[in-house]
């Protein structure tokens, strides 16, 4: 298994890290430190690529306790608003302001300094069961990218 | 299917923002039909799009001392200045959990076809351009913003210029102009429209509204069934009105996300280039291409909406003034476009050097 996943849309090539879990519906990535047991959130660029950049992002309190699918902040892009959803349940222990104060950083850095929260979990293996794994990565890539081609966004 | 259209004038700001919401809400849910909202507000009120810093934006002193009321919209974009000559419209849709963030691109063309129909009907030119803006030859007419609610569903917000008083709108926007002449009101002239100029004829905006309601009908596919809100959804409105749309937690909130305005100026072959921007943050929100040098106005208007709400990043914006400038380069009479790019990535440069709290949009009024 590589390191990345990667794929195209028009001439940009995109990467995924196959180092961490993916949310299936709404793009948003999930990384587990071993260590700490902390999992770290960002947002993924298949979900980017089709949202465009960021102008603007808000997120919860450090301190919040967020159920996996419900709101962990907002953002607005292209204007459009929306909530960002969260991939797992837990408490926000860590709230990356570079990102509230440069959303860019979030296009730019999109797996490093571009991530949002990092997040305590209640519930990491039954959640992260339900996550996309390394494993399945390359086929959920694809079929992602077969329906944004169905829906008429990409060519 | 069935939309239920509700139309309603003299609407205050906090009750029809409300009503999108609560509604959109609950359209997600089930809980409220699909809606078509065509209304006119209370004249008048300045809105701001979600996260934008209202002081930098609006003439707050100026609203108050006339009688304006401000508020936030739940949806992106600028801010615009509402009352009788403009036509908002708000369509509620329920979504798919899976569609969260895809689409987010070719949803504003499907959502905006009824208005652009609408007007197309009634003999005025307008087009989708750049991805969220609906110009008449490359002057703003409506301006567009989509939310997408917690329960999935989708709240698209519109407003369609019938008319526009642009000297009062740039009182009520704050503008770095000390003293509003006539030949800024001349500029803006030229890069916004309405509906009765495009005309020539005094439309009324019932007339309006009946052409768009009949084209989103077409558009969409559905039938359109005339309503009014359930008292289940009025006491709803009511709450979330004064829990939120009249509270000053939710109008005067700031965002983290720095506004700054700046500018550069350039001799070319055929006149002075004066480029100004606003940013926020890396988006810019607004251009303003002046100078003394001839060209189809039509054409810098359509460069200056090709940049709106994009990155401020020096290869996007090279790439689309080039998309423009290649379409219609024999209107920009000569006017090398090497120089325009250079002068408003200075502009850009100059505006991320000096960071100011100072607002500069009055050349995007109707984001």
């Amino acid at each position: 298994m590589s390191n990345t996943q990667e794929f195209k849309i028009g001439a940009d090539l995109y990467s995924i890290p196959a180092d961490r879990f993916y949310g299936r519906d709404n793009h948003m990535w999930a990384s587990h430190d071993n260590i700490t047991g902390n999992v770290t959130i960002g947002m993924d660029s298949l979900g980017l690529a089709s949202l465009g950049d960021l102008a603007y992002v808000s997120l919860q309190p450090v301190g919040t306790k967020v159920t996996r699918g419900e709101s962990l902040g907002t953002l607005e892009a292209a204007k459009m608003t929306g909530d960002l959803t969260s991939p797992i349940s837990g408490e926000i222990v860590e709230r990356n302001d570079l990102t509230v104060r440069n959303p860019a950083l979030v296009n730019q850095e999109t797996y490093t300094n571009g991530w949002l929260v990092v997040i305590k979990p209640s519930d990491w293996e039954n959640e992260s069961a339900q996550l996309v794994s390394v494993d399945e990565l390359p086929a959920w890539v694809d079929s992602e990218l077969t329906r944004y081609r169905q829906q008429g966004w990409i060519d | 299917m069935e939309l239920r259209l509700i139309t309603q004038d003299n609407v205050t700001a906090s009750f029809g923002l409300s009503a999108d919401e609560v509604i959109g809400e609950r359209v997600g849910t089930g809980a409220s039909v699909p809606t078509l909202r065509l209304y006119t507000y209370k004249s008048h009120c300045g809105l701001v799009g979600r996260f934008q810093n209202i002081q930098n934006e609006l003439r707050l002193d100026f609203c108050k001392e006339n009688n304006i009321t401000v508020n936030r919209r739940p949806t992106g974009g600028g801010a615009i200045i509402m009352g009788d000559g403009q036509l908002g419209l708000a369509l509620m849709l329920p979504g798919h959990a899976e569609d969260t963030y895809s689409r987010a691109r070719d949803l504003m063309l499907t959502l905006s076809e009824g208005i652009i129909k609408g007007l197309n009907e009634l003999g005025v030119n307008a087009q989708f351009y750049n991805k969220n803006d609906i110009l008449v030859n490359g002057r703003k007419i409506v301006g567009t913003g989509i939310h997408r609610a917690h329960s999935g569903s989708l709240l698209f917000h519109a407003s369609t210029l019938v008319d526009l008083d642009i000297k009062l709108m740039l009182q009520v926007l704050n503008t770095p102009l000390e003293k509003i002449s006539d030949k800024q009101v001349a500029a803006i002239s030229e890069r916004l429209t309405n509906v009765r100029r495009e005309l020539g004829r005094d439309i009324s905006v019932d007339e309006v509204r009946q052409a768009i309601a009949r084209n989103y009908a077409t558009t969409l596919g559905v039938e359109l069934v005339a309503g009014t809100y359930t008292a289940d959804e009025l006491q709803a409105i009511e709450k979330v009105e004064t829990e939120k749309y009249l509270s000053d937690e939710w109008i005067y909130q700031t965002s983290s996300v720095e506004d700054k305005f700046g500018g550069a100026k350039f001799k070319t072959p055929v006149g002075l280039l004066d480029i100004r921007v606003a940013l926020a943050g890396e988006t810019l929100k607004a251009a303003y291409i002046g100078g003394d040098f001839f060209a189809e106005e039509s054409a810098v208007a359509e460069m200056e909406a090709a940049l709106r709400w994009q990155s401020s990043q020096a290869e996007k914006v090279s790439a689309a003034l080039a998309k423009v400038y290649q379409r219609r380069e024999k209107d920009f009479n000569g006017l090398p476009l090497e120089a325009i790019q250079e002068t408003m990535l200075k502009a850009i440069g100059n505006a991320q050097l000096v960071e100011t709290r100072e607002n500069a949009n009055p050349y995007d009024p109707a984001a």
